[in-house]
């Protein structure tokens, strides 16, 4: 009895997922006009988190300075914040009554923006400096004693710790594309005449469950899932390109001293 | 010669403890100057402010073009710096190709392109590096990168070379093949270089002058010959591991000539001390000859009794350490020791010229 419930249970679910694979398959335009906002929005987010995110990093890595300490914890608190608390105090300031209501923001995606750059900045700062942190700062003293100037030395270290940073730039992106709160609090998940205004892949995925349109939450889950892992195997392939490298170099390395050693 | 970069009176602390300490040092134009001291004796720390890396608590230094570190303006250093370069220990290559790495000063001197694979080519070429231009700088292994580093360095024709302990961390015959290509790319160019090691064998074949630094002090800078045979004080006798190194005191002394008591025999050296004075005195090993009669060698001022403890061969060498009282090492050839039957237990007689006693002050440092 109760197996054949759970099956029956299953089916439903399974006739959901089918569903939703052809609602994506066909080019559905809201789903696709509510993937297309995300990405649109998480890559602006992602791209003005980066540059404030990897020179507030670069800074907090290489210079001692008044208060470095307390912005570095604070980098580290905002590498963990709730993305709840942050659309709380991006709504408190952009509400009509709030210290930056004059610019109208509230409920527009610029609000999700600025929310979304709250959340990705700090990430991005700290992947940053604790990469740099980790590289040899001799290689900076060298780049300097090499002719290159303060920026051009701090330019070619971020170059050296580049696969880092692509991590760092990854995980932003990652981090505000899966967050759902802030972007309700501040976004407001609306519609403007029938087209997605400030929807975004995880507001309209809570949405249309609430509304009981559980094949179309379905499909906006797949793709949002679909976005993650990739995002998850370029970052693996990232990690695996440095590890799966190093014994291969290894091995060149010790067979050019034999190669040296052996008599001519 | 013209002095390239003088130094005077260079001071530097870190949190207000003095590391290091130079009183004056000219850098010859076209020489190698090997600046030689135990590790931590400020050596580096002197090689980062000359690169105008940092800024020395207090001192001048004059550079070639005429330009003094006190009051430099932001231009003026970076033009200065634009003509050194430097090397580590570590070859501290980017992750780049090979050609890349040796391009880099001069892409950031704005090098037009033509113009700079022309360089790095002949850079390359002349360093035997051509098959590897394309490799992965990071996958070489430790004497091809510091070859890279070398050539990174040299590609921009620097007025000034740092070189900062370069062999520290290579195998033998890396080595020996680093420091060929150094001191003949330097010839060749006509680079003036600054080469600073924690190991006085590894300078002595290409440096034209040793300075040596102990405790963040500038000891003594001269010849390697000079500084070898004779050093200042103590530490810098036993930093270039002279054996032979004695303590006593100035019985007496005219003209030149003093008596030096070493635990309680008499030595004839010659030096300008007064009575009573502490010396540190010191017999190179070549210059102890062994005899085994007492009629030979008329003129030797200094016969002692000496028992032999040790015979040991180095190289072509014979090195001997013997009893007289004190302990004395004397380097003979291998045909002496068995002409004269050199053996643990027998007894001869050691003879040193007096001229051949280094006779110096002794100071707390020494």
């Amino acid at each position: 009895m109760l197996l054949r419930e759970v099956k029956k249970k299953v089916g439903e679910i399974w006739r959901g997922f089918v569903e939703a694979l052809k609602l994506i398959a066909r080019f559905d335009p809201y789903v696709m006009k509510v993937t297309l906002f995300t990405l649109y929005v998480c890559a602006i987010a992602t791209a003005f988190g980066m540059v404030m995110g990897i020179p507030l990093g670069s800074a907090l890595a290489l210079y001692r300075f008044r208060g470095r300490k307390l912005v570095v914890t604070l980098v580290n608190a905002g590498m963990g914040l709730p993305p709840v608390v942050v659309g709380l105090f991006v709504y408190l300031f952009l509400k009509r009554r709030g210290p930056l209501g004059f610019l109208g923001w509230l409920y527009t995606p610029k609000a999700i923006i600025l929310a979304e750059i709250a959340l990705a900045m700090p990430l991005i700062a700290g992947i940053t400096m604790a990469a740099l942190q980790n590289a040899d700062p001799k290689l900076r003293m060298q780049s300097r004693s090499l002719g290159a100037s303060e920026a051009g030395s701090i330019l070619t270290l971020l170059r050296e710790t580049r696969l880092s940073l692509l991590a760092a730039v990854i995980a932003g992106f990652g981090g505000i594309i899966s967050e759902v709160g802030a972007a309700m609090i501040v976004g407001g998940n609306l519609l403007l005449n029938g087209e997605p205004y400030t929807r975004t892949l995880t507001t309209a995925t809570v949405l249309e469950l609430n509304k009981g349109n559980s094949t179309l939450a379905i499909a906006l889950g797949i793709i949002l899932l679909g976005i993650t892992l990739l995002l998850v195997w370029v970052m693996t392939l990232i990690q695996q390109g440095t590890l799966l490298s190093y014994p291969g170099r290894a091995a060149r390395s010790l067979f050019s001293r034999l190669r040296k050693e052996a008599p001519a | 010669m013209n002095a390239l970069l003088t130094m005077q009176g260079l001071r530097h602390s870190y949190d207000g403890r003095p590391v290091l300490g130079v009183e004056s040092l000219e850098v010859l134009e076209g020489e190698i100057l090997a600046i030689v001291g135990p590790n931590g004796s400020g050596k580096s720390t002197l090689l980062r402010i000359v690169n105008l890396l940092e800024r020395p608590t207090r001192g001048e230094i004059e550079f070639w073009n005429g330009s003094r570190l006190s009051g430099m303006s932001r231009g003026e250093r970076k033009e200065l710096a634009r003509q050194m370069a430097m090397i580590f220990q570590e070859p501290l290559l980017f992750r780049r190709t090979v050609r890349e790495n040796v391009a880099y000063g001069l892409k950031v001197r704005r090098v037009p392109r033509d113009e700079r694979r022309v360089q790095v080519g002949e850079m390359l070429a002349r360093l035997n590096l051509v098959d590897l231009a394309e490799r992965d700088a990071l996958t070489l292994s430790g004497g091809e990168a510091q070859k890279v580093a070398l050539g990174r360095a040299m590609v921009l024709k620097p007025r000034l070379l740092l070189l900062d302990e370069p062999l520290a961390s290579l195998d033998m015959p890396s080595r020996r093949e680093m420091r060929t290509y150094i001191s003949r790319l330097v010839r060749e160019m006509g680079v003036t270089a600054i080469y600073v090691s924690h190991d006085y064998h590894e300078v002595l074949e290409i440096a034209d002058r040793l300075a040596v630094i102990i405790g963040g002090t500038l000891l003594q800078t001269g010849k390697p010959g000079e500084v070898f045979g004779r050093p200042v004080n103590g530490a810098v006798a036993e930093f270039l591991g002279a054996e032979n190194l004695l303590e006593g005191e100035v019985t007496s002394c005219r003209e030149g000539a003093a008596r030096i008591s070493v635990s309680g025999l008499e030595l004839e050296a010659l030096c300008d001390l007064s009575p009573g004075s502490r010396v540190k005195v010191l017999i190179h090993p070549e210059e102890v000859a062994l005899l085994s009669g007492v009629g030979e060698a008329g003129s030797v001022r200094n016969r002692l009794r000496a028992r032999v403890l040790e015979v040991r061969e180095i190289g072509g060498m014979v090195r001997v350490r013997l009893d007289c009282g004190f302990p004395l090492v004397a380097h003979i050839t291998r045909a002496s020791r068995e002409e004269m039957g050199v053996e643990p237990g027998r007894e001869f007689t050691a003879a040193v010229k007096a001229t051949a006693l280094h006779v110096m002050p002794f100071t707390r440092k020494g």
